[in-house]
């Protein structure tokens, strides 16, 4: 994969990528910022094209599996629609699938509840903390039911607590919905108490230098963060980047 | 909150005050302490012109009226243009630049020559007032509703995206409600000019409007002085309403800002919340 930076030159952003991720599966690429993390998740969901190479989803293309509504996808700020309500930013994917009022209504509810933001229907975004912000932006990724959500550094602009909230919500939601869940972070311990599988990338030009299977059992619960066995892994992982 | 909006309007009242006695002052001196014979010419009291204008307010008010309808009618298709171009110029990067070189000349031509040029095409002068009203809203309503649409960040785009939303669906449900701020900016500073475009080719010519009474009353010793000034009051607070009216409307549509019922429901969340 490479593709022009702004002064027009070529630049490698990937190289030589090449990983499986199982249905229903949590897996969370790390890495340092340039390893091409969010160019490998752009690419996925085909908002980018990759010069080499190809992406297939359960035997389709990126394009087929985008514009049948595969994915949803939650960026690091919320990216709410301002001028709409909480409800109608969530309402914002079944109103492009033109759903009825009341479906509407029955969907949202459904989602709003599943990200515990009930209370919260008809308040502007700018009425909310960041971390009630991402969670709008999570409901609105999932109102459409999509089988695959991409989250991009979700949580990295959040505080300590709101962050560690979210992740156990984040893994209530996976249980609940049995999404398969592509998580990109640059939180070590994040990824490993998240996720299946940690893809550990490392850049110029990025590839992947390893794969790292996280053996907690689930479902993990707060005290497992401080574990000698989630240590040992958050070490172990940090023993890629510097073989590298 | 409510102490803050007092606090506002009683420093605009202070205010007002102020310059109104300053006024009356000034007149004041220039008539009696220096004596002057053309002080009436100079600067009339101001209470002789409010007087004015409320014993002449049929008169005055039906010639800001007819210029004020010429203007809106010109800003309403200003403004409609004005739009159109930006929606035009936000398809493609080259559009842009092929387009606003153009627009920027245009706007450079000096709009009392381009008066008499409009009055001869036309050959109609309430025409004439329309014409040029748009001529003037056009640009700053192109430019700000241009500028918002480009505004617009990538990842609400990327969102649009992965939704696989089709292009008319981005600019309803994106493009358009995110640049009404700009758009409304522009609307702003547009409507006074294109008053002041509308009176102006009234001074050019014409037998009706506030533009005419302004330049007619000039001819009129110290009469006209007051006439003149009473009108020169009338088209300036023209000029204010057509911008408060702006406002106005912009109030009215932003989601969740004014509405009666948002408010009320507001109001009591954050009863809850405390």
């Amino acid at each position: 994969m490479t593709y022009l930076n702004a002064k027009g030159e070529p630049t490698e952003a990937l190289k030589n990528v090449s990983f499986n991720i199982d249905k229903g599966d949590f897996i969370s690429l790390v890495g340092p910022s340039g390893c091409g993390k969010s160019t490998m998740l752009r690419i996925i969901c085909d908002l980018l094209q990759p010069t080499k190479g190809e992406v297939i989803i359960s035997g389709y293309t990126p394009r087929e599996e985008r514009l049948s509504h595969s994915f949803g996808m939650v960026f690091q700020s919320a990216v709410l629609f301002d001028w709409r309500t909480v409800r109608k930013n969530i309402c914002l994917p079944l109103e492009l699938q033109k759903m009825s009022k009341k479906e509407q209504k029955k969907r949202s509810d459904e989602v709003l509840e599943l990200v515990g933001l009930t209370d919260y229907a008809d308040h502007y975004p700018y009425q909310l903390s960041g971390g009630m912000q991402q969670r709008v932006g999570i409901a609105r990724a999932l109102a459409l039911d999509p089988p695959i959500l991409l989250m991009d550094e979700p949580f990295s602009a959040l505080d300590e607590f709101t962050r560690e909230k979210l992740n156990d919500d984040i893994l209530r939601i996976w249980r609940q919905t049995h999404k398969t869940v592509i998580f990109i972070t640059h939180n070590i311990q994040e990824a490993v108490y998240l996720s299946d599988k940690v893809a550990v990338f490392s850049p110029h030009p990025g590839r992947l230098s390893a794969m790292v299977d996280i053996t907690l059992p689930r479902p993990r619960r707060k005290e497992m963060r401080y574990t000698p066995e989630c240590n040992a892994l958050v070490e172990h992982i940090r023993g890629c980047f510097e073989g590298v | 909150m409510k102490e803050k909006k007092t606090n506002k309007t009683i420093s605009i009242i202070v205010c007002l005050a102020l310059l109104m006695g300053l006024w009356e002052f000034i007149a004041f001196y220039l008539d009696k302490m220096l004596k002057d014979p053309m002080a009436v010419k100079k600067l009339p009291y101001l209470h002789s012109v409010i007087a004015k204008i409320f014993t002449d307010f049929d008169s005055l008010f039906s010639a800001v009226m007819f210029t004020f309808t010429k203007a809106l009618q010109g800003f309403a298709i200003g403004s409609v243009i004005g739009i159109c171009i930006a929606i035009f110029m936000s398809f493609h990067k080259s559009l842009e630049k092929m387009i606003l070189p153009y627009m920027i000349v245009l706007q450079m031509i000096p709009i009392l020559a381009l008066a008499p040029i409009v009055y001869t095409v036309v050959k109609d002068s309430g025409m004439s007032r329309t014409v040029l009203a748009a001529f003037i809203t056009f640009f700053p309503v192109a430019v700000n509703m241009y500028q918002g649409l480009r505004s617009v960040d990538n990842d609400k785009k990327d969102i649009m995206r992965i939704l696989a939303a089709r292009r008319i669906t981005v600019y309803t449900k994106l493009m358009f409600p995110f640049s009404r701020q700009y758009l409304f900016t522009g609307l702003k500073l547009a409507a006074p000019s294109a008053v002041t475009a509308a009176v102006l080719v009234e001074m050019m010519g014409s037998s009706e409007g506030i533009g005419f009474k302004i330049l007619s009353s000039l001819y009129y010793g110290a009469t006209g002085a007051i006439n003149f000034w009473a009108s020169v009051v009338m088209a300036s607070l023209m000029g204010i309403s057509t911008y408060l009216l702006v406002v106005l409307i912009e109030k009215l549509t932003t989601p969740g800002v004014i509405t009666l019922k948002t408010f009320k429901r507001r109001r009591g969340a954050e009863n809850e919340q405390s």
